[in-house]
């Protein structure tokens, strides 16, 4: 039975989510998750009373319910298994993940699969799932995998990424891309490039048309018209390798808003 | 030669003899069904026998876009030759000179799951001169090497199974045409998934055996026994009375049951499409691992 945990109340402070993943709990039972304990502002708050907690944590998959916009570093470092969140949830998560499959049905908070501060790299791989918006710099620091937001992706998305791939179907912020090295930056919608990025041409990119279908396996409504399409490639940070890349859906006024 | 009879066609009681080999399915998937057909008769052109070219390839079967990875019409190939190292060289040079070279293509790798792999994106990528890029999908990798139209995608590597070369049927009729137009039928029978014809149009007609009588030299000769303008030559001729012409029906398959079941389509179907006579080649049952008996595919599939 897939271990569900599904929020009791608002807590009082933000939750370090992050112990919630699934090589952590795995072999765990219902009693003993419930009483594993999370920072809550200064204090630690057991799982138990936070979560009704359903199942146990045999399986891979780990399902958590709720508004968790308080709750900080979902599935932060995980490296496999499954986490699917039903509801909004807060900033970090995902962070520095290394493998596995994060789904977010809902809106996902700041940082989302990024680096935390002083870290050399964020996600190195995965891939993240957000059906609603992003916040600011998703993708941050990002060397590896993928994250594909439904909404739209808050500004800074993909600062200083080094390789990986930050989809946005709702289009994304301002200053997309900064110290970009080799990373992929995708916009369904009209975006503004920074002045360190140089147009280069329009094309359909075969590999986009895979990350596309597998976002839209992983849950993400993806329209035909994104598949079948022409995106412009913006290559840049120019002030870096000029290796990175902002592909922009150019189709026509198709899905201009 | 004692055997069974199918209708009006006399089925000898012999067998083919066949041999364990490597093989790479792959998936060219294209803007449309013609490019992709295109790149994959490219692909498998000048690879009817490993003797002579180093691989035998065909194609296998149409792949409709909701089967591949990308969603694009695709044409699945089969290459075979006799170790892993031949598929890999094979496959990198074909898939390196026809299918990158073809407008809109992308290849995919056919036998995901495999153990045992040899690179193709991982070494036709440093055609990209420092240039390509790759990205991991669903945990796997893929080359974006930049070309004039825009980008080729290709996988890392491709699986190498482990199948079966050399399965065949002879099919003779009174004459050239009605020998063909049995040849035919049975080879569109035979051909599905699992299954490469690697012939032209599935069909030879010079088959060949094993040496020479005048030469030491020669890796394979002429069939001569099988030829019907010397069964007045020879002594030892295998043309039977009233069979005027033969075609051979070479077949590779992706397994022992593919290779026996395909040579069971085309045998019931060339007998219903005017053979006279079917027949299978073999070297005495003394070099290939395989061996499928005629006999055994007396019930229709």
């Amino acid at each position: 039975m897939t271990l569900t945990l599904t929020l009791k109340a608002e807590p009082p402070a933000r939750v370090l989510a992050a112990p919630l993943i699934p090589e952590r709990l795995r072999g765990l039972n219902a009693s003993a998750i419930a009483a594993l304990e999370l920072r809550c502002g200064g204090e630690t708050s057991a799982v138990g009373d936070l979560f009704e907690v359903s199942g146990a944590g045999a399986e891979e998959e780990l399902v958590l319910a709720g508004d968790l916009r308080r709750f900080d570093g979902i599935g932060a470092r995980m490296a496999s298994g499954e986490i699917v969140v039903r509801g909004d949830i807060g900033a970090w998560a995902g962070a520095e993940m290394s493998g596995g499959v994060l789904r977010i049905f809902g809106d996902a908070g700041a940082r989302l699969g990024a680096a935390y501060p002083g870290a050399r790299a964020g996600m190195t791989g995965g891939e993240i799932v957000v059906t609603g918006d992003a916040g600011e710099e998703a993708g941050a620091g990002m060397r590896r995998g993928l994250v594909a937001v439904g909404g739209q992706a808050g500004s800074g998305a993909g600062l200083r990424m080094l390789a990986g791939t930050v989809i946005a179907i709702g289009g994304i912020g301002a200053e997309a891309g900064l110290g970009n090295k080799r990373g992929s930056l995708v916009s369904g919608l009209p975006l503004e490039p920074l002045p360190a990025y140089a147009f280069a041409t329009r094309y359909q990119p075969p590999a986009l048309r895979l990350q596309l279908r597998r976002a839209r396996e992983l849950g993400l409504a993806v329209d035909e018209a994104l598949l079948r399409g022409t995106w412009a490639r913006w290559s840049g940070d120019r002030t870096e390798l000029t290796r990175g890349e902002i592909l922009i859906f150019d189709d026509g006024e198709e899905r201009r808003e | 030669m004692s055997g069974y009879v199918l209708g009006r066609t006399k089925v000898d009681d012999t067998f083919a003899e066949a041999f364990p080999m490597r093989f790479a399915r792959l998936v060219i998937t294209a803007a449309t069904d013609a490019w992709a057909l295109e790149a994959a008769r490219s692909m498998t052109g000048f690879a009817t026998s490993v003797i002579g070219c180093k691989c035998e390839a065909a194609i296998e079967r149409a792949v409709m876009p909701a089967e591949t990875v990308d969603g694009r019409p695709g044409i699945a190939v089969l290459l075979f030759a006799m170790d892993r190292d031949g598929v890999g060289q094979r496959v990198l040079e074909r898939v390196g000179q026809s299918v990158m070279t073809c407008p809109t293509t992308a290849c995919f790798d056919g036998l995901e799951g495999e153990e045992k792999t040899v690179p193709l994106g991982a070494s036709l990528r440093y055609f990209g001169d420092g240039f390509q890029a790759s990205k991991v999908i669903a945990g796997k990798r893929f080359w974006r090497i930049p070309v004039m139209e825009g980008e080729f995608l290709v996988c890392e590597s491709v699986g190498i199974g482990t199948g079966v070369g050399g399965g065949n049927l002879v099919i003779g009729a009174a004459d050239e045409g009605a020998a063909l137009a049995a040849a035919q039928t049975a080879a569109d029978a035979m051909r599905g998934e699992g299954i490469a014809l690697p012939f032209p149009g599935g069909i030879v007609r010079s088959g060949s055996k094993v040496g020479a009588l005048t030469s030491k030299s020669l890796p394979a000769s002429t069939n001569h026994q099988m030829a019907p303008t010397l069964r007045a030559q020879i002594s030892d001729t295998l043309v039977p009375d009233g069979v005027g012409a033969l075609f051979e029906i070479v077949i590779d398959g992706a397994s022992e049951d593919n290779v026996r079941e395909a040579m069971r389509r085309g045998l019931h179907a060339a007998a219903g499409a005017g053979a006279t006579h079917v027949t299978a080649a073999n070297f005495g049952g003394r070099l290939g691992q395989f061996h499928f008996p005629l006999s055994e595919l007396r019930d229709p599939p």
